[in-house]
């Protein structure tokens, strides 16, 4: 998947000062690991604690993102 | 064909009943978001234009092209005039499910490739293709990302060692490898994402290696870091030790094979952190680039 550019990172973090850079790097990680096991086989535990756990940071990491019920609101990056 | 798509050949590659193919496709419809069953328009239908520009983009990061691009990649002699390269767009897309090539993820700004359509929609055009990109103009999500293709494993194959063990550079997958790659992608984006979706879940992934990312063809675990990355079709291929100045975070397992120019990050890792803000300079690491131009001289020669 497309890196993050630095200067995205930086803004995720300044914007978020409960979410941690390591949360970030978790995130990533978890992302990269979806897309390094072939989609059509049975979701197994690890692949749903995996999404689960990407949907916890997701709404961690950019809270500004979501309205009331977690649904994604536009932005530009 | 239907008489609202608009196929388009830019190479038309070795004159054979399968040359390796590159197909870029103009996505015509949304899931919003992922496995939701729920489809839009995507912006890109109405965009000819940003659909041109995106698939002259592509075309020039793929053969060395780009304004200071290093790495030539696809226009190595030799590979370069056998590659076909067609583009597909559907004018006036129905919001169905069967035209939904990229879905809005639910859990990321990520554009993801629903790799299972791709087959069925280019068959209706009477297209086959090895590697497809899916371009879209999502006005939410902007990264883009790649599935590697399964391959088929049951078909014909160039035979290789990898440390030991016999791998294979299949001719044919049962799902090609497949990337959702946005309209306004630029820089080395496209080269990037084209690495994962050349490679295989079952014979060499190519990851990313700007994470602490899972083991892989071009990604180690373990701690010290030995000297040796791997040995391929016997080449011993060494280690990046120092990951180009960037440096292994020390919580990290993960290690890389030396580059080809130290002083860049890889293809693989984050290109955009190249000291000169430059990114174009970076070049595949040692490994990965031996390993996927192997696998297209393999899809070369079927």
């Amino acid at each position: 998947m497309e890196p993050l550019r630095p200067e995205e990172k930086a803004r995720i973090l300044s914007e978020n000062p409960e979410a941690s850079a390591a949360e970030l790097d978790e995130y990533e990680r978890l992302l990269a690991e979806r897309f390094a096991r072939d989609p059509a086989l049975a979701a197994t535990a690890d692949s749903r604690r995996r999404e689960d756990r990407l949907a916890e940071l997701y709404l961690k990491l950019f809270p500004e993102e979501h309205d009331a019920v977690g649904h994604a609101l536009p932005r530009t990056w | 064909m239907s008489s609202e798509a608009h196929l388009r050949v830019l190479r038309e590659g070795e004159d054979k009943a399968r040359p390796f193919t590159i197909a870029i496709v103009a996505n015509p419809v949304l899931e919003v978001a992922r496995d939701s069953g729920h489809f839009v328009t995507d912006p890109l239908a109405h965009d000819e234009s940003a659909f041109d520009a995106a698939t002259a983009y592509i075309e020039k990061a793929l053969f060395g092209r780009l304004y200071d691009q290093a790495e030539v990649f696809l226009g190595t002699p030799g590979i370069a005039d056998k590659v076909r390269v067609v583009t597909l767009r559907i004018a006036k897309p129905a919001t169905d499910p069967e035209n939904a090539l990229v879905a809005q993820d639910d859990v990321s700004r990520l554009l993801v490739a629903r790799r299972s359509a791709f087959i069925p929609f280019l068959e209706r055009f009477g297209q086959r293709a090895d590697i497809v990109y899916a371009i879209s103009k999502s006005e939410t999500h902007r990264r883009s990302s790649a599935w590697p293709a399964s391959d088929d494993d049951d078909g014909p194959g160039e035979r290789f060692d990898l440390d030991g063990t016999t791998l294979h550079h299949r001719h044919e997958s049962l799902v090609p490898g497949t990337i959702a790659l946005h309209a306004e992608a630029c820089s080395l984006t496209a080269l990037h994402e084209f690495g994962h979706a050349l490679s295989s879940f079952s014979n060499g992934l190519i990851t990313d290696l700007y994470l602490d990312g899972p083991a892989a063809m071009n990604n180690r675990h373990g701690r010290p870091i030995p000297s040796a990355f791997a040995a391929y079709e016997g080449t011993t291929f060494a280690t990046d030790r120092i990951r180009d100045g960037i440096g292994y975070p020390v919580s990290w397992r993960s290690y890389h094979s030396q580059l080809h120019s130290p002083g860049y990050p890889a293809i693989m890792d984050n290109y955009w952190l190249a000291h000169d803000g430059i990114p174009e300079r970076c070049q595949h690491d040692r490994i990965t680039r031996r390993f996927l131009l192997d696998r297209v001289r393999a899809k070369l020669a079927r």
